[in-house]
């Protein structure tokens, strides 16, 4: 392989491990040292071909080519630098309804409200708001945030609604999540069950005095649990809910279909189970300078390699002369 | 906790979790929705912006919201001829309940019925009773965790009200 074609490797596999940060953000690798030296070499490379270009080592052409790779140059050391200087990422985890400060950015994160009829779409989104900016949708596609990109994972969640025998609502609290007063269960535990983990969470019922644990299962993990393998498969997640009273005996135990109300314990339960956002803020190469060094990659590179029209001289070529 | 008190004894476990209690907002626009309101009606926070509004997150099955009732009270129908609007709002419970409760302890003031615990949990409250006083201007002055007296209600209106 050439010199040039090695260079132009290097460049290729440089912006598409800075591109990467990007679209698929917030992974461990971008701060190894596997990432980095690959990187590393890549500018090297990159460097020392584009300079032999420059002063005239790759005619035709040598400097276009050496532009094309300074701009990937540029986009390789934002790369770099992300990866190596860029903070460690941060989740977000919002209640509903709640404005959260996010001081890595500058930010703040407008978590929605969520109720019975939003949770199950698994859609919601998160509006991060900068002073003196305009305010930004984040959803599940990663957008650049200052030095960072945002996006969200969508986690399990359910809205619970808990009547007593005469049918009127009662209170929930969750005593061991900061969202004390929220019917909104965001399901921050887990629980190892038969080398799977699933999502845990518990909720309290003062005025009955219970307290409710609650599992969440997909309806693939339900599958899974099927005896009869004839049966149709479940097509909707559900929850184990387990009850207990305040002096932590048991007061049952029963499976609970989304939506629907189920008796246990002494209270009349709705858990409706859904998904809810989680904020990321990931780390991300400078975008100005990742863009401007695209462009000059592909505007140089173009020029570089689209063939040139030969000036007309009015003089026939000898073949046709000859015809 | 179930029988002794209605704090969460969590609190915030990460910087940049949602908790940290009502305190953390003082500054912030308050947020408001619309209610029912025993005795009929629905009612906000957003719907008296002008005046100053203390907000009292509680429950019927709280001992300290219980107790601190004769003192929110007895500073509503003290500072109330000075345009401080007093709401209790209930949280989780039904207006039957809360109406039971309210009458049966000779409360006067407004109470809002918050089924789905959309003001606790978006003002988020660590615990009941919460108290979140709102300025004139809409935004949220103090957020408190915890029952309060009623010289520590007069103490905490007082120069909002005198200021104008």
């Amino acid at each position: 392989m050439s010199a040039r074609a090695t260079a132009i490797a290097f460049a290729i596999l440089a912006i598409a491990l800075t591109l990467a940060q990007f679209a698929v953000p917030a992974r461990d690798w971008y701060h190894s040292w596997q990432y980095t030296v690959i990187l590393a070499i890549a500018i090297v490379v990159m460097f020392a071909h584009a300079w032999r270009a420059w002063r005239g080592g790759d005619e035709p052409r040598g400097k276009r080519i050496a532009l094309a790779l300074a701009g990937a140059l540029a986009v390789a050391v934002a790369g770099l630098l992300s990866g190596l200087i860029g903070p460690d990422t941060v989740t977000v985890l919002g209640t509903p309804g709640t404005v959260t400060p996010v001081g890595d950015i500058g930010a703040a994160a407008f978590f929605p409200q969520a109720d019975p009829q939003t949770l199950p779409r698994g859609d919601a989104t998160v509006i991060l708001r900068r002073r003196g900016a305009g305010p930004i949708e984040v959803g599940s596609r990663p957008v650049p945030v200052g030095l960072s990109v945002a996006f969200t994972e969508m986690r399990p969640a359910a809205y619970v609604v808990v009547r007593d025998d005469r049918g009127d609502r009662l209170t929930i609290t969750q005593p061991s999540n900061p969202s004390f007063l929220s019917p909104v269960i965001l399901f921050r535990q887990s629980q190892l069950i038969h080398d799977r983990t699933f999502p845990l969470d518990t909720f309290a019922v003062p005025a009955a005095q219970r307290v409710v644990r609650i599992l969440y299962f997909t309806a693939a993990d339900l599958a899974t649990f099927r005896r009869d393998a004839d049966a149709p498969a479940p097509t909707e997640p559900g929850a184990i809910l387990s009850a207990s009273d305040d002096a932590g005996a048991q007061r049952g135990i029963t499976m609970a279909a989304s939506g629907r109300e189920t008796a246990i314990g002494g209270l009349r339960v709705t858990v409706t189970l859904g998904s809810y956002p989680v904020l990321q803020i990931a780390s991300a190469p400078q975008p100005y300078v990742t863009l401007g060094g695209l462009v000059l990659f592909f505007l140089a590179g173009v020029l570089a390699f689209v063939p040139e029209k030969k000036p007309q001289t009015g003089v026939s070529s000898p073949s046709y002369s000859q015809s | 906790m179930l029988a002794s008190g209605c704090y969460s004894g969590g609190g915030p476990k990460h910087s940049v979790d949602g908790g940290g209690g009502p305190a953390m907002l003082t500054g912030a626009p308050a947020v408001s929705y619309a209610i029912p309101r025993v005795g009929g009606g629905t009612d906000s926070v957003a719907s008296h912006r002008g005046s100053i509004v203390l907000m009292n997150f509680w429950a019927t099955w709280c001992p300290p919201c219980k107790e601190e009732m004769p003192a929110l009270e007895a500073l509503y129908r003290s500072r109330r001829s000075q345009g401080l609007v007093v709401l209790g709002i209930d949280q989780g419970e039904s207006t039957a309940t809360a109406g039971e409760f309210a009458k049966a302890h000779g409360v006067t003031f407004p109470i809002l019925v918050d089924a789905d615990q959309q003001y606790a949990s978006s003002y988020v409250s660590i615990g009941l009773p919460t108290t979140v006083i709102v300025g004139r201007d809409g935004h949220v002055v103090r957020g408190i965790d915890g029952a309060q007296t009623l010289g520590q209600f007069q103490a905490l209106v007082g120069p909002l009200l005198a200021a104008k």
